[in-house]
């Protein structure tokens, strides 16, 4: 462990244990506070009329009958919100990218199926449910063009009139002269890879509560966001109130995975009514809104062709990726976050010189799309993957093979890769060989060839990607978006009674933050775990923050955790070599005491603290320091976390259902805070992965109707699908960020999909059935084998 | 996703029961677990004006065992199907196809009864009481019904029962120890609705099926016997030639849907599969039948 000019010191701590969360007691034993738990007296309850028309004109709304239904407090479509509320402006310094605003009622058009377009307010959400039944709305349908390639097409109907085009988002990545390796290239793969759309699907569903304090002119916004910072920031100016009068809370949030992390017409609403009426107003989404209203994923169709020579090295890649950003540009990462960054990741962790990738979003009548763990990844590491594997078949090579060679190796970092992204340094190498260990490749490889030779459809995947993470001031997280995600503050106090508290920016949803960023707390301080309360979530925290997206919540909290503790710890220290009068070189903390190296003498952190605050005149007044900090960390850049997948699968030649029967990670993630915490993560992180892979698929017929809005459609992975997980932490050389850490919350659904590809394609490969599509459904399966069947009648395909 | 108001009611004997379903004049629902009824209910799709609670009738809960025929009260869970010793030991085939009901809480509460009253063209308890030559016990403030299964089904969530009947009982053939049966479902995740399911039965009597049961859920607009690939069989050695044949006969005779998980295709081709499998699984189960 070495290399990391700040390493914490080396005294085995906290850092590194598998510590048990701390929020799991209240999580568990039912004692989390979910926005949906708070109802303040007089609350009002908001249920949404959402369209059920995919393009169309509002010619006219009637909410007499609504109005009379007793319970009803008031209607209220967009014309009664003009002058209440600002639009928000998810801006981009993109060239060529259309901002569309972001009204917490449709304005006039109606965009998407599920769009909010009536509010009614209740004084139950039963009652508001039963009187959105009696509000009509009256549509002029408009045409539209439901899939992205007709979008895009000249002369397709347009959804924003003022963009004058439905394609809002162009951009082209370019390295070398791919063209000219193409024409030489020994060997070529292709192929038309489609990664459908996905949402997100927490357990708990988005849930949003205003209230205005009228003695006070100021709103507090409690909020089921995992930005809570940025929510404020926004809404400020959508309401022109003041910061230090808008206070944006999330509380215990049960799970984002980006669906929670942009903002909902349904927060401007709640915010703006609530001022209006001078009462609370609360809204919980239920899953059917859930499924048809909060921010989709993916949805991306990359056509690639990779060029290699007869070594199995690769030459170069060239990609047309057509990404169906849905009818709204989101705020604040744009419709530009997803589609941009399958471009920019699609040449992943390889050595590639010639690379041109270009990149369309496109709008179309369908939820917005938005940040989904793993952003872009998921689908340039499927693609990316699977051209690998194609090749690798096509040159007769192993597949772990022709990634050893391509892979980038330590002396090549920091690697620039052909899209301009700096991979520091990272376990490429090393990831790919201990998944591989980890799981006896060639035992496994025999294992699938007896089993092939036994008529049973048997094959491995492997997936090998990089991430970028705790991302610093230099990079945007979102392409030319104007908000600062780079930078993190930990405010850390140690109280008059020696407790200490530190305030973050960030806001934890579930990935066990208070546990991880108490122990690099104690450690740094010398306290013990349970001294310190780690507060975050909160906008009034700090002056400014953002939130936890990104992977980054580990490597800028974690760092700004570790440089504000030091600072107290210093004045901790200088009132206690006072007090105990030893210089305070001789002193050092741990537990809580703070003991003199040379002497027995010692004091704990409590009495220390009493002496700085409460005792009169026992630390001269001009030495006298408050036992407080608030530092800041920006990492600028950011650092490469990097791992390798591995799946066996098993296909049923009958039902062709997928069995994932072998699964391994291995995965670098630098310093690794809790490794009970990063299991949970990576466990996670490939169910989800599984699921993108296997099952989920938001599905909009013809009619742009979303047929998927149920959880008997829309199918997520359970638990007793998921396989057994092997993971092998890869501890190699620590990225130069404060700590050694890397983040680490996304890797499981970059890597699955596309391992999970490569295993079903191989398990295919004696048909000569590649995969394209995820999920690979049996129902797709079924065709492929059929087609297969056309092609080569005389070959057996099952059962 | 909130039900739309209603008034409810607790009903304390069968009689109180269906009188209140009479009363309501056609707009009452009776409801037992609540499994399907309260997600309908909250999707606004039924909107009763009352809910007549039939949990607290007593002697409605009852397995029973006669002559041949087992009878499963309106009370009975699922969960107490699925683990009963005497469902395991003379309805083998139904306690192999209660292992790919739903989840464990769903489990808890839903109802055999409930299940065959609500009548998915995907669950399992309807195919089964069609392959078992069921009958529906009735009543109704006029008296009640017999109905046999094969009647029972009319379409999606459509039976033959009045607004103002209560199913108390269910009754199949129970199967003697020789009879061989085979189930085979397919699901994307276990314990959801299947794409496909088939159960059959069959009896061997020197050698031969002797009057085999097939029925098949999925694939159509409600659980279905397949009387074509029955009589492909009857009489045959069962072998792979006889099997082929009743499975094409089987995927001739159903149309199934396309939807959001299967096509059409895909369906057919699925049936097959599974009944080939049923059918090869219920033969090494079936024993020689001695002559009576
Ligand atoms: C997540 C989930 C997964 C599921 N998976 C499966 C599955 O894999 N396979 C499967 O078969 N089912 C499945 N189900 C449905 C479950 O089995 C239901 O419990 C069952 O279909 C209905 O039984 P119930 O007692 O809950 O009926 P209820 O929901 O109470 O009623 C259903 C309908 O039947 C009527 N009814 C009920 N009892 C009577 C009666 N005695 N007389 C007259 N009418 C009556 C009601 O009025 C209503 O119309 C699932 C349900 C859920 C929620």
């Amino acid at each position: 462990m070495t290399g990391a000019p700040d390493a914490v010191e080396l005294r085995p701590k906290l850092v590194g244990q598998r510590v048990r969360r701390t929020e799991d007691p209240r999580l568990l034993a039912g004692a989390g506070r979910y926005v949906d738990d708070l109802t303040p007296p007089g609350a009002l309850h908001v249920a949404i009329r959402r369209s059920d028309q995919p393009h169309a004109r509002i010619r006219g709304i009637g909410a007499t009958e609504a109005l009379a239904l007793p319970g009803v407090v008031a209607v209220f479509d967009a014309r009664d919100l003009e002058g209440m509320i600002r639009p928000a402006i998810p801006a981009s310094r993109m060239a060529g990218y259309h901002a569309t605003p972001i009204w917490p009622l449709a304005r006039g058009t109606v965009r998407y199926v599920g769009e909010p377009v009536v509010a009614v307010l209740a004084e139950s959400r039963y009652v508001a449910e039963d009187a959105l039944e009696l509000v009509a709305i009256d549509y002029e349908p408009l045409p539209f063009a439901i899939r992205a390639a007709d979008a895009a097409a000249d002369g397709a109907p347009l959804l924003h009139e003022d963009a004058g085009t439905n394609v809002i988002i162009a951009r082209e990545f370019a390295r070398g002269d791919v063209d000219a390796v193409f024409r030489d290239a020994p060997v070529i793969v292709g192929g038309r890879f489609r990664m459908t759309r996905k949402t997100a699907v927490a357990m708990e569903n988005r849930s949003y509560l205003a209230a205005w304090d009228r003695g006070r002119a100021a709103l507090t916004l409690h909020s089921s966001t995992n930005i809570p910072g940025i929510i404020r920031d926004v809404l400020a100016g959508c309401l022109e109130l003041p910061g230090n009068r808008l206070r944006v809370v999330a509380p215990d949030v049960g799970g984002s995975f980006g669906g929670k992390g942009s903002l909902y017409q349904e927060e401007m609403l709640v915010a703006a009514l609530a001022r209006r009426l001078e009462r609370p107003v609360k809204f919980t989404s239920d899953r059917l809104e859930d499924l048809s209203a909060t921010s989709q994923a993916f949805d991306e169709v990359i056509e690639a062709e990779l060029a290699l020579d007869a070594e199995g090295m690769l030459l170069g890649l060239r990609a047309e990726v057509t990404g169906d950003i849905g009818a709204y540009s989101i705020y604040p990462w744009t419709g530009a976050l997803e589609p941009v960054q399958v471009a920019s990741f699609l040449p992943g962790p390889y050595r590639l010189a010639h690379y041109r990738g270009r990149v369309r979003g496109v709008l179309t009548p369908k939820p917005p799309t938005g940040p989904y763990r793993g952003v872009g990844r998921p689908s340039s590491t499927f693609a990316m993957e699977r051209l690998i594997d194609m090749a690798a078949r096509k040159l007769g090579m192993d597949p772990m093979e022709i990634r050893r060679r391509n892979l980038v190796t330590a002396p090549e970092f920091p690697y620039r890769t052909a899209s301009g992204i700096v991979w520091d340094r990272s376990a490429f190498q090393e990831c790919l060989a201990a998944a591989c260990d980890h799981a006896d490749y060639p035992a496994l490889l025999r294992a699938r060839d007896a089993a092939r030779a036994a008529g049973r459809w048997v094959g491995i995947g492997l997936a090998s990607y990089a991430e970028l993470t705790g991302i610093g001031s230099r990079i945007s997280v979102a392409p030319g978006m104007p908000i600062n995600t780079g930078t993190e503050t930990a405010a850390i106090r140690i109280d008059a009674t020696g407790a200490v508290t530190a305030a973050f920016g960030i806001a934890s949803h579930g990935q066990g933050l208070e546990t991880t960023l108490a122990q690099v707390i104690a450690d740094e301080l010398g306290c013990r775990m349970e001294d310190v309360e780690v507060q975050h979530g909160d906008s009034a925290l700090l002056p400014a923050s953002s939130g936890t997206y990104a992977s980054r919540s580990a490597v800028l909290a974690g760092g700004a955790a570790t440089l504000s503790a030091r600072v107290v710890k210093a004045k901790l220290l200088r009132a206690a070599a006072h007090l105990m009068d030893v210089p305070a070189e001789a002193l050092e903390a741990s537990g809580g005491i703070i003991r003199a190296r040379s002497s027995n003498t010692s004091m704990s952190f409590q009495e220390v603290a009493q002496a700085v605050y409460a005792g009169m005149g026992r630390i001269p007044r001009e030495q006298r320091e408050e036992l407080t900090a608030s530092e800041t960390y920006d990492p600028y850049l950011g650092t490469a976390g990097s791992a390798t997948h591995l799946a066996m699968v098993e296909i049923d030649p009958g039902t062709y259902g997928v069995t994932v029967t072998r699964y391994v990670v291995a995965e670098d993630c630098g310093r690794i805070i809790n490794p009970l915490i990063v299991d949970g993560q990576v466990q996670g992180g490939v169910a989800q992965g599984i699921g993108a892979a296997l099952l989920e698929e938001v599905v909009h017929d013809d009619d742009g109707q979303c047929v998927t809005a149920s959880l008997a459609d829309y199918l997520v992975p359970i638990a007793t699908g998921m396989p057994e997980i092997g993971i092998v932490h890869v501890e190699a050389v620590l990225p130069a960020t404060l700590g050694g850490f890397r983040g680490m919350g996304e890797g499981g659904t970059i890597g699955a999909p596309a391992a999970i590809a490569n295993a079903v394609a191989d398990a295919l490969s004696p048909l000569g059935i590649e995969v394209d599509t995820l999920p690979v459904t049996p129902d797709r399966i079924f065709r492929m084998v059929e087609a297969a069947r056309l092609r080569n009648p005389g070959q057996r395909t099952g059962a | 996703m909130k039900p739309a108001p209603f008034d409810y009611l607790r009903a304390e004997s069968v009689a109180h029961a269906v009188q209140s379903l009479a009363d309501a004049g056609g707009d009452g629902k009776v409801i037992a677990g609540g499994q399907s009824l309260m997600p309908m209910m909250n999707f606004r799709l039924v909107k009763p004006s009352l809910l007549v609670d039939i949990n607290h009738i007593p002697d409605l809960a009852g397995i029973r065992q006669q002559g041949g025929r087992l009878g499963i009260g309106a009370l009975v869970r699922h969960r107490t199907t699925a683990a009963d010793p005497v469902i395991a030991r003379h309805v083998p085939v139904l306690h192999a196809a209660m292992r790919h009901v739903a989840h464990l809480t769903v489990r808890n509460r839903g109802t055999f009864c409930g299940s065959v009253c609500h009548a998915d063209p995907a669950a399992e308890m309807p195919m089964i009481a069609l392959l078992l030559d069921g009958t529906v016990q009735t009543a109704t403030p006029r008296g009640g019904r017999r109905l046999p299964a094969r009647d029972f089904f009319l379409g999606p969530l459509m039976t033959a029962l009045e607004p103002d009947e209560l199913v108390t009982e269910i009754e199949m053939d129970t199967l003697p120890a020789d009879t061989g049966w085979g189930f085979e479902e397919f699901a994307r995740r276990h314990g959801d609705y299947a794409l496909a399911a088939v159960a059959v039965t069959v009896d061997r009597q020197d050698g031969r099926a002797a009057g085999p049961r097939i029925a098949v859920m999925g694939v159509g607009d409600r659980p279905m016997r397949m009387p074509e690939a029955e009589a492909a069989l009857d009489g045959s050695d069962m072998g792979e030639a006889a099997i082929d044949a009743a499975v094409e006969a089987l995927r001739a005779t159903i149309a199934p849907n396309a939807d959001l998980h299967a096509s059409a295709d895909y369906r057919r081709h699925l049936a097959g599969v599974l009944a080939g499998r049923a059918l090869r699984g219920a033969w090494t189960r079936a024993r020689e039948r001695l002559a009576a």
